[in-house]
């Protein structure tokens, strides 16, 4: 049951009305735009937000909420994790503030409190308790258009390959978000290229987590393996020793 | 004063000044105290304290390797500087991490939430072990000076061999793990940097600034102290690292050929340039004079040497740790002085604890002659302050504590206020609107702006009367002043009232008592309001409440004053049903504009403001 949120580029007319019903959803604070933010338009208290594309369209720009998290597996203490829902959530209670997943992010997603004395690390959570109650999130609630769209994971990716066949011409033939990174819950369909929302233009299917985890898993072998080759070379050198040994040995006793 | 003596001031003073740095990091955070943004959450801290301290106190277990498991004897002076280099390392990068960790009192919580998919779980707990494993290396060192303690120190030199092992296996581990923590960001890193293997080459590179470090650290206490270098043992060290570094540019050049991307490193881009120096710097020059053999055994060439390849290598763990980045980020950073104090002030306690551990223990083979111990010198007579200064070591303490109070004051005195006062706020001055009967509100110039129908209003709103509905406050001896007269930050606050400049002599030389009222405390509320000396500066009949003494920021008092009247008006105007939403006023920007727009990754679709502020949040609780 991986929920998943669908949004259509050509429907959206930037009317911001999922950005205020995420404010007033996550009870966030005034938004004032610090030296330290990213011109994207998300913050700390602002974890979705609309760009106008040189084309002039408008993207929605939130957490994609992968299925295969690189922040969740690059956080040292287990503080973002994925939930059955689909939703990566945040335990501001287990985070020391590392930042790593920031740096992980391939989206560039989470954002930090800077201005705080005690921050912690800010971005969409999927309005993960409400999904849970069955309703759906904030921001697809309120969009006037249908342009963003709340549903299950493969329905909603269906509906859209669905939406790219009957309307020839009008949109790219990709959904974006069904394979990238292994793919991820927050789906955009658009007729302009979207390659700007990630750091690079065509991301892997591989998920991220992937590319430590060979590197983890050499972990005890490395550990095992250093301590077998220095006891082993450290047994050698003194057996050397000990076989060079007893002529001086017996000339330093006869001298003596 | 004595070379030691003129170092050791001066360190003290770095340490003062990142005292008062630090203390401000944690009253104020990290935003306003360092240039690290969203798009570059880790900077110098992490690039510099933890990325290259870690590959520092690589000597630690390189020389404890080559004497205790290779068993060559004759390196035995050079293992206790070692392992106390790699002990204060580590105790440095911990400390530096405590600076750039957002929340370091939960940095136990990696001993009990686990994530072991985590390369950084890893190094967490690399660090906590090793740091633990050279403490009790260490500490048999100065155990020796009491006697009462031998047993204790007899129990652990039993374990020598073990925690050598153990250090060394840990070492293995820890630095490749620093290498592993940037697997995760193929996208970010560079191809010339980003590979499978970067924990291979991290753990090579570690072991070749180790032996390095070693040689560096050695040139430069003994040259502190005035002493004899101990230069054949610094050559034969250059000649286990030619072949360290040697395996380093094969297994890196070759990874690269590997991968395709050797054309990369003359393609003269910014990478490119950066790759070279690192090169250069960290290995090739520092091979070429160690190959020579006139040349490595030279103390000036061991200098050269050293000194590059302890910095290249560190500048490697800057270009992968960030630096490189930036190009793939379109961020641009460059640390604060307050970040870099910051740095230079860990690094300083380091050396001062080093030093004073080479005086008091039996690091060396000899002690250092200490110049203030001795207790025969004659006591030094100041000749600026005519003082009698008392003797040498005295006099000594005295000038570091002066040293470390005086910059201490400095670093607060350097601290940039604007900034902090702001708490990073973008600090755009308002301009103010533009056009006759219809106004084109864009404080910024952003060419996101609203067109105000200025005339209509006016029209709609009964004419010259209405003009106050607005208008709520004039300056002194003016009429319907300008929104960004007093509103003059774009996204800032702005003090309209000038409390000194009220105060002032050369101001309007008013006694407190005018305003304050006598015999009470102090503030805001015991004073005057502004109306009731200034009698004509609110406007009468104005629906605007004017209480404050700092007018908010350009662009809340236009939401305040548009989106309040707009949404009261709503009922009223039944064939205008949008007038609450953001749209009505900001219209999408017409196509021709967003090209017409700076070439920029990211085209701002509002300037740096997405969503009405505040307004919408009070409303919706």
């Amino acid at each position: 049951m991986s929920k998943a949120i669908l949004t259509d580029i050509t429907k959206c007319i930037g009317c911001l009305e999922c950005v205020a019903a995420c404010k007033v959803a996550n009870e966030l604070g005034l938004d004032e735009p610090h030296t330290w933010q990213k011109n994207d338009g998300l913050s700390a208290v602002n974890w979705t937000s609309i760009i106008q594309t040189r084309e002039g369209r408008f993207v929605r720009k939130q957490c994609r909420h992968c299925l295969e998290p690189a922040c969740a597996s690059a956080c040292p203490v287990g503080a973002l994790h994925t939930t059955a829902t689909g939703a990566v959530i945040y335990d501001s209670g287990k985070c020391l503030g590392c930042r790593y997943c920031m740096m992980a992010c391939p989206y560039g997603i989470p954002r930090y409190d800077w201005d705080s004395a005690v921050p912690y690390i800010r971005k969409c959570i999927l309005c993960h308790e409400k999904i849970k109650d069955g309703q759906q999130p904030a921001c697809t609630s309120v969009c006037p258009t249908g342009a963003t769209i709340f549903g299950e994971r493969d329905e909603l990716i269906a509906l859209a390959h669905q939406q790219i066949k009957d309307n020839p011409g009008k949109y790219i033939d990709k959904v974006w978000g069904e394979h990238e990174v292994g793919g991820t819950s927050v789906l955009y369909l658009s007729d302009v290229d979207l390659g700007f929302l990630a750091y690079q233009p065509n991301l892997d299917k591989i998920g991220l987590p992937a590319t430590t985890s060979l590197a983890m898993k050499a972990v005890p072998f490395a550990f095992v393996g250093m301590g077998a080759v220095m006891y082993g070379i450290n047994w050698m050198v003194r057996r050397r020793m000990e076989l060079a040994r007893p002529k001086d040995d017996q000339e330093e006793s006869s001298h003596g | 004063m004595d070379r030691v003596q003129k170092f050791k001031t001066i360190l003290w003073s770095i340490v003062g000044l990142a005292t008062a740095v630090g203390i401000t990091r944690f009253i104020f955070g990290l935003g306003v105290t360092t240039n690290l943004t969203d798009a570059t959450p880790w900077g110098l801290w992490i690039g510099f304290d933890v990325m290259g301290g870690v590959a520092l106190a690589a000597g630690g277990f390189v020389l404890t390797a080559i004497f205790y498991i290779f068993k060559r004897e004759e390196f035995k002076p050079l293992v206790r500087p070692a392992v106390l280099t790699a002990f204060l390392g580590y105790l440095a990068v911990v400390g530096g991490l405590m600076f750039d960790l957002g929340l370091p009192w939960n940095i136990w919580h990696m001993i009990i939430y686990w994530n072991p998919h985590s390369p950084l779980f890893e190094v967490g707990w690399c660090v906590m072990l090793y740091t633990t494993v050279l403490l009790l290396e260490f500490s048999p060192v100065p155990l020796e000076e009491f006697s009462r303690y031998a047993k204790i120190r007899n129990f652990l030199m039993k374990f020598r061999f073990p925690l050598v092992m153990l250090g060394i296996m840990l070492s293995t581990l820890h630095q490749s793990s620093l290498g592993s923590l940037f697997l995760i960001m193929p996208y970010k890193l560079p191809p010339l940097w980003y590979t499978p293997i970067l924990p291979v080459q991290f753990f090579i590179s570690a072991v070749a600034l180790g032996l390095m470090m070693v040689s560096f650290e050695s040139l430069f206490s003994h040259w502190l102290y005035r002493r004899k270098s101990e230069g054949h043992l610094i050559e034969k060290l250059g000649k286990i690292a030619i072949w360290v570094l040697g395996i380093y540019l094969i297994v890196k050049l070759g990874d690269i050929i590997i991968r395709g991307q050797f054309g990369q490193i003359f393609a003269g881009t910014r990478e490119s340039n950066l790759f070279i120096i690192e090169l250069l710097i960290s290995a090739i020059i520092p091979l070429a004079i160690l190959l020579t053999p006139q040349l490595r055994s030279q103390s000036k060439w061991q200098w050269i040497s050293s000194f590059m390849v302890v910095f290249g290598m560190v500048f490697n763990r800057i270009n992968v740790g960030g630096l490189t980045m930036l190009s793939t980020t379109g961020d641009s950073y460059i640390p604060s002085w307050t970040e870099v104090f910051i740095s230079l002030g860990v690094v300083s306690a380091a050396a001062l604890a080093f030093l004073f551990a080479i005086e008091r223990f039996n690091i060396w083979e000899a002690r250092p002659r200490d110049p203030q111990a001795d207790p025969y010198t004659k006591p030094i007579f100041d000749g600026v302050s005519h003082v009698w200064l008392g003797n040498p070591s005295v006099a000594a303490r005295t000038r570091y504590s002066l040293a470390f109070v005086v910059f201490f004051a400095i670093g607060f005195a350097l601290m940039p206020g604007d900034r902090i006062y702001s708490r990073g706020v973008n600090q755009d001055v308002a301009l103010p609107a533009r056009g006759g009967q219809v106004l084109f509100i864009d404080g910024n110039r952003d060419n996101y702006g609203v067109a105000f129908d200025h005339q209509g209003h006016i029209n709609r709103n009964n004419g010259d009367s209405s003009c106050v509905l607005c208008h709520h406050m004039n300056m002194p001896k003016d009429k319907n002043s300008r929104c960004s007269d007093c509103h003059d930050r774009m996204y800032l606050a702005s003090d309209i009232f000038g409390h000194d400049w009220h105060a002032a002599p050369n101001g309007a030389k008013i006694k407190c008592n005018n305003c304050h009222q006598p015999g009470m405390q102090r503030n805001k509320e015991s004073a005057k309001q502004c109306r009731d000396c200034h009698l004509d500066l609110v406007v009468p009949g104005s629906t605007i409440a004017f209480e404050h003494t700092m007018a908010p920021s350009y662009v809340d008092a236009m939401h305040i004053a548009c989106v309040q009247c707009h949404k009261r008006m709503l009922p009223a105007v039944a064939d205008k049903p949008m007038l609450d939403k953001c749209v009505t006023c900001h219209h999408p920007v017409p196509e021709e504009s967003i090209t017409s727009l700076p070439d920029s990754r990211w085209q701002p679709a509002h300037g740096n403001r997405v969503v009405l502020p505040g307004i919408m949040i009070e409303e919706g609780k």
